[in-house]
């Protein structure tokens, strides 16, 4: 490549201006980049809370007039097979045609659903998830950062009192119990029970539905595990000793459990709730033979919470939400789905329960605990703080 | 050219003036033109590179210059997701490039039909497009607990699971073989192609056989490209985010693939620390630069002899 | 000796195809399987009745097609006047093209998302968009340029300019009328990659939580048995079309380099 040795004028006036824009392009960078990066962690201020309750709001009308004017709702980590979610989208929607509806990462976990909140905070795009159905353990985490802001929906009185934050920032609306689902033509002998899972001839087939760092189902899975280990409700430490020797023994494979996994007989043993597996037994019943088993030794059962962000850019659609989900329509559409609403002693004594519905519950009769909040949160930290240093490596090979 | 132009009775076609613009105007009028592509380099490559760079020797609270954030790269956790993902890439780069180097060589040199090279080639294309999801779907068709090979190894009398599972170290290798080996392909035919008929002859003239060709004048020209080539591979293969999510993603597998790693930072932040995420994204990019050189500088050697 | 050579080519070739071709086989038996005890067409069936596929599918056809728009925008007139004046540009420009391969897709997409958060452009769905089309044009980048750039050097782009010229066109002329139509099948080879990749893509898209083919793809692996297998070939199948467009377009050089794509 030979060399020129003089530049010509206009070269090097073409080079100087290139490298003029390059050099301001590298200051703006820089300064932009450290601009951002000079307050990275203050989210910005929240806009005021819209109305505490339909009183406030104005009544029904005003607030379907206000959601009118929003015209599109964003949920967040709502899969259709979960908790019949698929039907309470679809009849919502028909109800309330106006909407547009922004269905957000539907396979996130529930830590998804809180940092998206975080990461969207003053975007007014359709990214930024109105509401959020979370585990319960999230529900006082989101509070504490203040990423949500409260309100009361009409039927609030009939939601127990153990299951809703009393300034209503979060309430529950659905709860299920941990427990196997198992694809019988996969697996011969169905496990019965935690100890079980460690036997060799289910080596391989084991999973559980996501990251027990940030899934609530996953987290549960380990928890539940421990339950099941004879320690006190408070103590994870025996769930993750478990699940460090199911991932030694290769039982545990490092895949998501998912509904078309089991099917499939993929992961023929998946830790799920009893509504996810009870509703993907359901849904392939003409392919395939899923049983749904509550290990002996005992579960745990899990809330999830219902709740409005802070930073919501359709909060009035978010509020029609909410009344919707916690109707009587809406607590019968959970149920359908195999989920225990959280108005159900509600509904069970106003008789409003179709006697099919009633009908096709499972009956599950062995030790479930009911964790308390601070028995949550600390049980949340061990999890997540021990989970990969404990078990996580394990799946290096 | 006997046909005269009329300047009066030219068509229109948005006469410039005629007078030759002076040197600033015409640097600005070129420069204008390539102005549009730059700016766009600036805003969606360098600009969002710059920053994580920027931020990931800026610390969490206030944005002063630190190196906490690499030195917190330092848990088990990443760096054994590291060291899992070189394996993988290593071992993909090289088998995927003595594989393709073979097949390579098979249909170029090899004796077979023309049209044999025109096919594979052609599927080689398709093949090292065909990766993410939709190849893991394959796969897990294939080699699945419930695959169409798992079961007629089955009737064979082997039992791969519960010993093999494709969700794993080696799974991960499979299947990224599948995009690996037409790329090795893909860029090392032209490669022999370009070894020209008259080297050969004149080895054999000069009494060389078929070993002391390939060992004396093949092999040392070609070196470059294959040693280059497997460098992109390895980049390749250390980048891919779609196949291992596929196959691994959403759970513990971001302990094997520090792609995941970097994809969980989105959401979950599991991690818990902005910085933290930057640092990751900002090891890759280190990573990848150094594979880029590796190539570029084997490209540049070959060249001497394969100029096309 | 050719008769041994030929022979151990043939054996090398038939185990290497076997790797290949095996799960593709394994991939289309499966998806037949939809209906227990008799093979058929009822997963391929489920898929292209269900609005999601075809909402997803036209997203990123309408995405593809826009990424090709505003590439050969960006890149053609670029390649042009490295070709022509600014000569010396060209190692850069080159290597400005290459970057998306030394950054993957995912560091691109925490990088936007990352700078551009909070303004205007991850204020709306819109501005998302934006950012996804941005990136696949990032993308497309080292295909299209280097494919018009093997068209512009095939062509005397020189002569052409200047006989333009003496005819009184202006630039935007000259590119539209006279250089575009003699690298048009170039473009199209580059048009045709940058094709296959917006629609197969899914790191970004995911990522940026659009409702694009590839995160489509993903989603129903996780809930569906046999349609994920069907989607795998139709996926498969749409590849194949667009590199045997390419091989078509650059029949004529013999030795034509198949140009490859790495959306991993």
């Amino acid at each position: 490549m030979a060399h020129k040795h003089s530049i010509s004028r206009r070269h090097f006036l073409q080079m100087s201006a290139l490298t003029g824009v390059g050099l301001t392009a590298f200051a703006m960078n820089s300064r932009l980049a450290f601009a951002q990066t000079a307050a990275p962690n203050p989210l910005p201020a929240a806009p005021a809370p819209g109305p505490i309750d339909l009183k406030a709001a104005g009544g029904m009308d005003a607030l379907i007039e206000a959601a009118k004017k929003e015209a599109a709702l964003s949920t967040i980590a709502l899969p259709d097979d979960w908790a019949n979610y698929g039907q309470m989208k679809k009849e919502f929607l028909a109800k309330y045609t106006f909407l547009k509806h922004n269905d957000l990462n539907p396979d996130g976990s529930s830590g998804d659903e809180v940092e998206a909140i975080k990461a969207n905070a003053g975007n007014k795009g359709p990214q930024n998830p109105d509401v959020i159905d979370v585990g319960f353990i999230w529900g006082q985490l989101a509070k504490g950062q203040s990423l949500l802001q409260p309100y009361k929906v009409a039927t609030w009185d009939t939601i127990p009192d153990a299951l809703k934050d009393k300034d209503g920032y979060y309430y529950g609306n659905y709860y299920g119990t941990m427990a196997f689902e198992v694809n019988t033509a996969a697996v011969k002998n169905v496990p019965q029970d935690w100890s079980d899972l460690l036997k060799p001839e289910y080596k391989g087939q084991i999973a559980i539905s996501g990251d027990p760092t940030s899934a609530s189902q996953a987290i549960h899975a380990v928890w539940a595990s421990s339950i099941g280990n004879g320690s006190a409700v408070d103590d994870a430490m025996p769930g993750l000793e478990f699940f460090k020797k199911l991932a030694e023994s290769g039982n545990l494979v490092p895949v998501v459990a998912s509904p078309a996994g089991v099917a499939k007989g993929e992961t023929p043993i998946a830790l799920r709730w009893d509504y996810n597996a009870l509703s993907n037994r359901d849904a392939n019943k003409d392919t395939v033979e899923i049983a749904v088993v509550y290990p002996k030794s005992g579960s745990i059962a899990g809330v999830y919470l219902n709740g409005i962000s802070a930073y919501a850019p359709r909060p009035y659609a978010a509020r029609l939400w909410q009344e919707y989900v916690y109707s009587d329509a809406g607590q019968l559409t959970f149920l359908n789905g195999y989920a225990k609403p959280v108005r159900f002693d509600d509904l069970q004594k106003r008789a409003v329960i179709p006697a099919e519905l009633a009908a096709k519950l499972p009956k599950a009769d062995i030790k479930v605990a009911f964790p308390t909040v601070e028995q949550i949160s600390k049980v949340l930290d061990a999890i997540k703080t021990g989970w990969p240093s404990i078990v996580g490596v394990k799946f290096n090979k | 050219m006997a046909q005269t132009i009329d300047i009066a009775s030219a068509p229109l076609l948005g006469v410039r003036r005629s007078r030759p613009p002076r040197p600033i105007l015409r640097l600005s009028l070129t420069l204008l033109g390539v102005l549009p592509f730059f700016i766009f380099v600036l805003a969606f490559q360098f600009f969002p590179a710059f920053s994580i760079v920027t931020r990931t020797f800026a610390r969490n609270s206030d944005g002063t210059f630190t190196l906490d954030n690499i030195i917190s790269l330092n848990t088990p956790l990443i760096i054994g997701a590291y060291v899992t993902t070189t394996q993988i890439s290593l071992i993909t780069s090289i088998l995927g490039g003595a594989i393709g180097f073979v097949l390579a060589c098979a249909i170029t040199i090899g004796g077979l039909p023309a049209w044999i090279k025109g096919g594979i080639l052609s599927f080689s294309g398709v093949a090292s497009n065909f990766a993410g999801v939709p190849l893991v779907f394959a796969f897990t068709s294939t080699l699945g607990r419930l695959g169409v090979l798992t079961d007629f190894l089955k009737t064979a009398g082997i039992n791969l699971y519960p010993n093999f599972t494709l969700y794993g170290f080696w799974g991960l290798c499979i299947v990224y073989l599948y995009f690996q080996i037409p790329l090795m392909v893909l860029i090392l035919v032209p490669a022999i192609d370009s070894l020209k008929k008259e080297w050969r002859e004149a080895s054999e003239n000069l009494g060389g056989t078929r070993f002391h060709y390939w060992r004396y004048v093949a092999l040392p020209i070609l070196f470059p490209s294959i040693v280059g080539t497997v460098a992109l591979l390895f980049g390749n293969a250390f980048g891919t985010q779609a196949t291992a999510y596929a196959l691994v993603g959403g759970g513990a597998g971001q302990n094997m693939v520090v792609t995941l790693l970097v994809t969980a930072q989105f959401s979950t932040d599991s991690l818990a620390n902005p910085g933290l995420g930057n640092a990751l994204a900002f090891g890759m990019i280190v990573v990848m630069a150094f594979t880029i050189l590796i190539y570029t500088y084997c490209r540049r050697i070959s060249m001497r002899w394969l100029a096309r | 000796m050719i008769h041994r050579q030929s022979l151990w080519s043939w054996l090398c070739l038939a185990f290497i195809l076997l790797y290949f071709f095996v799960p593709l086989y394994a991939t289309f038996q499966f998806s037949l399987q939809a209906k227990r005890g008799q093979l058929g067409f009822t997963a391929y069936q489920n898929i292209f009745s269900a609005p999601d596929f075809s909402n997803s599918f036209l997203f990123s056809f309408q995405t593809a097609l826009l990424t090709i728009a505003i590439s050969m925008v960006l890149i053609i007139p670029t390649a042009y006047w490295v070709n022509l004046k600014l000569t010396w540009l060209r190692p850069i420009v080159e290597f400005l093209t290459l970057i998306p391969f030394v950054i993957p897709a995912v560091i691109v997409a925490f990088g936007l998302i990352r700078a551009y958060n909070r303004t205007l452009l991850t204020d709306s769905g819109e501005g998302v968009y934006v950012l996804l089309v941005g990136a696949y044009v990032s993308l497309s980048f080292p295909y299209m340029y280097r494919a018009v750039d093997t068209g512009l050097q095939a062509i005397n782009v020189r002569t052409l300019t200047e006989a333009a010229q003496s005819l009184g066109a202006s630039w935007i002329a000259i590119l539209v009328r006279v250089i575009f139509p003699n690298i048009f099948r170039a473009v199209l080879t580059g048009a045709f990659i940058t094709f296959a990749i917006a629609m197969g893509e899914f790191t970004i898209a995911s990522l940026l939580s659009q409702p694009a083919f590839g995160p489509y793809m993903a989603a129903t692996a996780a809930r569906k048995v046999y349609e994920p297998s069907a989607l795998a070939i139709v996926s498969f199948g749409l590849t194949w079309l667009c590199i045997a467009g390419v091989q078509i377009l650059t029949r004529r050089n013999r030795g034509g380099r198949v140009p490859t794509a790495l959306i991993r």
